[in-house]
């Protein structure tokens, strides 16, 4: 049998993938899709910017199905965000780069880019009760939750959000189980004040 | 060892902040639910392309014939590819009409190429009678 006909045969066979196989990228379907939109909230979190964080979810989709989609099923949420986090990482010490690059060459924050400033904590600001008053009540928990360090930011939304347990965010975060409950810790008491009031 | 209200036990949230945790919590559900639809497209794809990747990464066991006979066929035109570009390997035709007339214009030479024998000959004769 000629080869071209021979590989032709075979390739008209590939279709008909093993019940298994089929079941395996729809358990990977089903993962992804549940998770995706959280995790595009939490990487915007920290990006600031919707298609910076479109980005890095969409890399952190690619490296995850080839890296560990053959690992356990109740293995994937950990494995998915510590793949995430770590380009968030990335992320962010390649914009700290860039902003300091950018101090030397003496370019001001004024093409577009955001004020370094407004990164910062106002220690002065109202609090979310004068802006729930507006309606803004998610936009006051998106501010309260960026002013957070990056880590401290990690650890509430992966622990409270997402739903892992300490362990598992460790594992998430490549720290400690201490590191976690000290992030914590500290997230809640400098969110406390600005968002005890939420309802 | 006195605690403080707040303090989490062992990584977890003090009792005293669940109420507005978990409004936190549902906030943040509402954003994710609320993503506007070019946003989802953009996801879907980014999803399809993960999906398409863990279809490659695998290679099940039915695809190896396959990959077997593309290996195979990539291996053969490696193979035969030099042999059916031999010819093109000889000397350039401008190199070939250049040597063809160097050795045109030694015709002297060439006529004492072929008499090298005699002068051999010649030269033992010489020394014979010398």
């Amino acid at each position: 049998m000629p080869l071209a006909t021979a590989v032709w045969n075979v390739s008209d066979r590939m279709p008909s993938a093993p019940p298994q196989a089929v079941a395996s990228e729809r358990a990977l379907d089903r993962f992804l899709r549940g998770i995706e939109r959280r995790a595009l909230r939490i990487a915007e979190l920290s990006t600031r910017h919707r298609e910076d964080a479109l980005e890095l979810v969409q890399d952190a989709m690619l490296a995850f199905a080839r890296s560990y989609a053959d690992k356990p099923e109740d293995e994937w949420t950990p494995l998915f965000h510590r793949v995430l986090d770590s380009r968030i990482l990335d992320f962010h010490r390649r914009s700290t780069v860039r902003r300091r690059w950018r101090v030397w060459f003496g370019r001001s924050g004024d093409e577009g880019e955001e004020d370094p400033l407004e990164q910062v904590a106002d220690p002065h600001d109202p609090g979310p009760m004068l802006r729930m008053a507006d309606g803004q009540t998610r936009a006051a928990l998106d501010a309260a939750l960026r002013a957070l360090p990056l880590r401290q930011r990690q650890t509430f939304l992966l622990r409270l959000w997402e739903g892992l347990d300490v362990a598992q965010t460790a594992a998430a975060m490549g720290c400690s189980e201490g590191s976690v409950k000290t992030h914590l810790s500290r997230a809640l008491a400098a969110l406390r004040p600005r968002l005890e009031d939420l309802r | 060892m006195t605690t403080h209200e707040h303090t989490p036990a062992a990584g977890e949230p003090a009792a005293s902040d669940a109420r507005w945790t978990d409004a936190a919590r549902r906030m943040l559900d509402e954003a994710a639910d609320d993503l506007d639809a070019a946003t989802l497209s953009q996801l879907n794809r980014a999803r399809q392309a993960a999906l398409a990747a863990s279809r490659t990464r695998r290679a099940p066991a039915w695809a190896w014939p396959a990959l077997f006979a593309a290996a195979a066929s990539c291996a053969l035109a490696v193979l035969v590819w030099p042999v059916a570009q031999a010819p093109l390997e000889t000397t350039p035709p401008g190199m070939i009409v250049a040597g063809d007339l160097e050795l045109l214009a030694a015709d002297a030479e060439l006529a004492l190429y072929e008499d090298l024998e005699f002068y051999a000959w010649l030269d033992t004769q010489q020394s014979a009678d010398g």
